[in-house]
C-alpha cells in the first residue's frame, strides 16, 4: 500500500489533477481566442467594407467633379464656338452643358454633405457658377441679337477670365481634397487589411501554440497514465505474490504444527508403552512374591517381616495402580492430541447439508443419553442449509449437544434448543441449554485444550470444545458463548454458507 | 527383531517366549547393524536359512520401510515373512508397507494387556506359520 501512495505523488512533477486543469485551461483559452478572433475578424471585415465604401464614395465624388469640370469646360468652349461662328450647333451644346451644370453641382453637394471643406468649396462655387452662367447667358443672348454680325472680339471672350480661373481653381481644390481623402481612406483600408491579416495570423499562431501545448500535455498525461498503470500492475502482482507467500507461510506453519503434534504424540507413545508394559510385568512378578509371602507366613511366621508384608501386599499394588491410572490418563491425552492433529490434517470435502436432517440424526443418536438424564432436545423451526464438510459439522454439533446434556443443572430437567438462521455473511446456529452455565472468567478458557470449568464431576479430558473450535475455524466459522452460572449457556456458531474446497490437500 | 526401543524389545521378547516360541531372537536397535546381520551374518538369514523379521518402522538411522524394501528386493529373502510392529497407525503408511511386501502389520497398543495379548497371539501364530525353504 505504501508503494501505491507513493505512486500518485512521486512519478512525475505534474499530478494528474494539474494536467487535467491545464488541459481544461488550454481548451478554454483556445475557445476564447477563437471567439475573439472571429469577432474581431467580423468587425475588421465590416470596417473594411465601410472603408471600401468610402473609397468608392471618393471615387464617385471625383468622377462627379471631373464630369462637372468637363461640362464646365464644354460650356465655355461651346460659348466660344458660338460667339466665334454663331453656329447653332454650339448653342445647343452650350445649353446642354449649362442645364447639366447646376444639377451636377446639386449632386456633388448631396454627395459631399459630410465634408465641410467640400461643402464650403461648393458654396463658394455656387454663386461663381451662377454668375458665370449668367455672364455666359448674357453674352450668348447678346451674340444672338447681334446676329450674324462680326465675331465677338477677344476682349469680350476674355472678360470673365478671372471667374473661370477661379472656378477652375476651386474645382482643382475639390479634386485635391478628394485625393487627400482618398489617400487617407486607402491608407486606412490598407491598415485595416493589415490588421485583419495580423489578427488572423496571431490567432492562428496562438491556436497552433495551444494545440502543440495540449498535444504535449496529453501525451505526457498518457505517458504518466501508462506509467501509473504499469506501476499499479507491478504493485498488484507484488501484492498477490505477497499474499500468496504469506498464505503459503501460514499453511506451512500450520502444517508444521500439525506434524509436530503428530510426531510428539507418536513419540510420547513409545515410552508410554514401556511404562505400562513394565508396570504390568511388575504386577506379574509380584504374584509369585505374594504367593511366597503367604507360604512363609504359613510355614515360618517368624521370618515374615511386617515391612515386607506391607510392601508386597499394599505398597506395591498401590504404586502400580497410581502408575497405571497416570499412564492411562497420559494415553488419553496423547490420543486426544493425535485425534486433533489428525482432524486438522483431514481434507475437508464440502457437500450440501440439510441441517434439519443432520440435527435430527444427532438428536436420535443422543436420544438414549437424553432419556437417561431426563432431558429433551428441541429443534426449533426450519434450519438454513449449508454446504460444508459433513463429518466436521456433525462432530461440532454432536459435541455441543452432548456437552449440554452432560452439564445439566442437577435437579432441573434439561431442555436443549437448537435454532438457526441465515445472516448476510452466512448462517448462525444456536445451541441453548438451561444447564449449570459457565462462569464468565472461564468463557475463553473452556475452548483451550485440556481446560475444563466448574465442578469436575463428569468424565472428560477437556478436549471437546478445543476440538469444536478448531473444527469451526477450519470450516471458516467462529463460535461465541453467552452463559451465566446456574442459568444455562448458549453457544452461537456462525459458518459460511458455502465452504471453499481446501486449496491444499496436503494432509 | 529390529527395534530401537530396548524396553519394547524386551516386552516383545518376553511375550513371545510366554507364547512358547523358543527360537533364537537376534535383537538390533538400528537399521545398519540389522541389515549387516541379515546379509552378512554367519547365522543370518541369507547365509543360514529361514528366519522371520520383526520390524519397527521408527529407527534412528533409517526408515523401517527402507529395510523392508531391501529385504523384499533380494531373491533369497523375498519369501521371508516380515511382521511390522510399530506405533504408527497412519493408514497411508500401513498401505505402503503391505505394498512393499510386508506380511503382517501390527500397531503396538498402548494398553499393555492388549499389547501383550497381541504379541502372544503373534507368537501362537508364528508357531503354526509355515516358513518357506530358502532357495539355494
Amino acid at each position: 500500500m505504501v508503494a501505491l501512495y507513493r505512486l500518485g505523488a512521486g512519478s512525475s512533477a505534474l499530478s494528474t489533477q494539474d494536467i487535467r486543469r491545464l488541459l481544461t485551461a488550454a481548451l478554454l483559452l483556445g475557445a476564447t481566442i477563437l471567439v475573439v478572433v472571429s469577432l474581431s475578424a467580423a468587425w475588421l471585415v465590416a470596417r473594411d467594407q465601410e472603408y471600401t465604401g468610402w473609397v468608392n464614395h471618393t471615387y464617385t465624388v471625383e468622377r462627379h467633379i471631373s464630369r462637372f469640370s468637363v461640362l464646365f469646360e464644354r460650356a465655355e468652349a461651346a460659348r466660344r464656338g458660338y460667339l466665334l461662328t454663331h453656329d447653332d450647333l454650339y448653342r445647343v451644346g452650350y445649353r446642354g452643358s449649362a442645364t447639366a451644370l447646376p444639377k451636377e453641382l446639386e449632386a456633388l453637394q448631396a454627395l459631399t454633405g459630410d465634408n465641410p471643406r467640400e461643402l464650403a468649396a461648393i458654396t463658394e462655387l455656387e454663386p461663381l457658377l451662377s454668375s458665370k452662367l449668367n455672364t455666359l447667358q448674357a453674352s450668348m443672348r447678346e451674340a444672338q441679337s447681334q446676329s450674324m454680325a462680326a465675331p465677338t472680339d477677344a476682349a469680350t471672350l476674355e472678360q470673365d477670365q478671372p471667374l473661370v480661373s477661379q472656378i477652375r481653381e476651386l474645382l482643382a481644390r475639390m479634386v485635391a481634397e478628394e485625393n487627400r481623402l482618398l489617400q487617407i481612406r486607402t491608407e486606412r483600408q490598407t491598415a485595416n487589411a493589415e490588421l485583419l491579416l495580423a489578427a488572423v495570423l496571431t490567432a492562428g499562431a496562438l491556436l497552433a501554440l495551444l494545440s502543440i501545448g495540449a498535444v504535449i500535455l496529453v501525451r505526457r498525461y498518457a505517458a504518466d497514465l501508462d506509467g501509473s498503470q504499469n506501476e499499479l500492475r507491478r504493485v498488484n502482482e507484488g501484492l498477490e505474490q505477497a499474499v500468496a507467500d504469506r498464505t503459503a507461510d501460514l499453511t506451512r506453519a500450520n502444517d508444521e504444527i500439525q506434524r509436530f503434534a503428530y510426531i510428539v504424540s507418536h513419540d510420547l507413545r513409545s515410552p508410554l508403552v514401556n511404562v505400562m508394559g513394565f508396570t504390568s510385568e511388575l504386577e506379574l512378578s509380584l504374584k509369585p512374591l505374594q504367593a511366597l509371602l503367604t507360604e512363609v507366613e504359613e510355614k515360618a511366621p517368624a521370618i515374615a517381616l511386617k515391612a515386607a508384608r506391607e510392601a508386597v501386599q499394599s505398597d506395591f499394588p498401590e504404586s502400580i495402580n497410581f502408575i497405571r491410572s497416570s499412564t492411562r490418563k497420559m494415553d488419553r491425552l496423547i490420543n486426544a492430541i493425535l485425534k486433533l492433529s489428525r482432524e486438522g490434517r483431514r481434507t475437508l470435502t464440502p457437500e450440501q447439508l440439510d441441517m434439519g436432517a443432520l440435527f435430527s440424526g444427532i438428536v436420535d443418536s443422543l436420544q438414549h443419553t437424553a432419556v437417561e438424564r431426563g432431558a429433551e432436545i428441541v429443534i426449533e423451526g426450519p434450519l438454513p442449509p449449508i454446504s460444508s464438510d459433513r463429518l466436521a459439522v456433525e462432530q461440532v454439533f454432536s459435541n455441543l449437544i452432548e456437552n449440554a446434556l452432560k452439564y445439566a443443572k442437577p435437579g432441573r430437567p434439561g431442555r436443549i434448543v437448537v435454532r438457526g438462521r441465515a445472516i448476510p455473511t452466512g448462517v448462525v446456529f444456536e445451541i441453548e441449554d438451561n444447564g449449570r452455565g459457565i462462569a464468565p472468567a472461564d468463557h475463553e478458557r473452556i475452548f483451550e485444550l485440556f481446560r475444563r470449568s466448574g465442578a469436575q464431576d463428569q468424565p472428560g479430558e477437556g478436549i471437546g470444545l478445543a476440538h469444536v473450535r478448531a473444527l469451526i475455524y477450519r470450516l471458516g466459522g467462529s463460535i461465541t458463548l453467552d452463559s451465566e452460572l446456574d442459568r444455562g449457556s448458549t453457544f452461537r456458531i456462525s459458518l459460511p454458507r458455502t465452504l471453499l474446497r481446501d486449496r491444499d490437500s496436503t494432509a | 527383531m529390529i527395534e530401537d526401543d530396548d524396553g519394547h524389545a524386551r516386552l516383545i521378547e518376553r511375550n513371545i517366549r510366554r507364547a512358547g516360541i523358543s527360537n533364537t531372537i537376534h535383537h538390533f536397535t538400528d537399521g545398519t547393524s540389522a541389515l549387516d546381520f541379515i546379509f552378512n551374518g554367519a547365522d543370518g538369514p541369507v547365509l543360514n536359512g529361514p528366519a522371520m523379521v520383526l520390524l519397527d518402522l521408527n529407527l534412528p538411522d533409517m526408515s523401517g520401510t527402507d529395510i523392508l524394501t531391501r529385504i523384499k528386493s533380494v531373491d533369497k529373502l523375498k519369501r521371508t515373512p516380515v511382521v511390522v510392529l510399530t506405533t504408527t497407525d497412519d493408514k497411508v503408511e500401513i498401505q505402503r508397507c503391505y505394498d512393499l511386501g510386508c506380511n503382517v502389520y501390527i500397531t503396538k497398543p498402548v494398553n499393555y494387556e492388549a499389547f501383550a495379548d497381541a504379541i502372544r497371539q503373534l507368537g501362537l501364530f508364528l508357531a503354526v506359520i509355515q516358513v518357506p525353504e530358502v532357495v539355494e
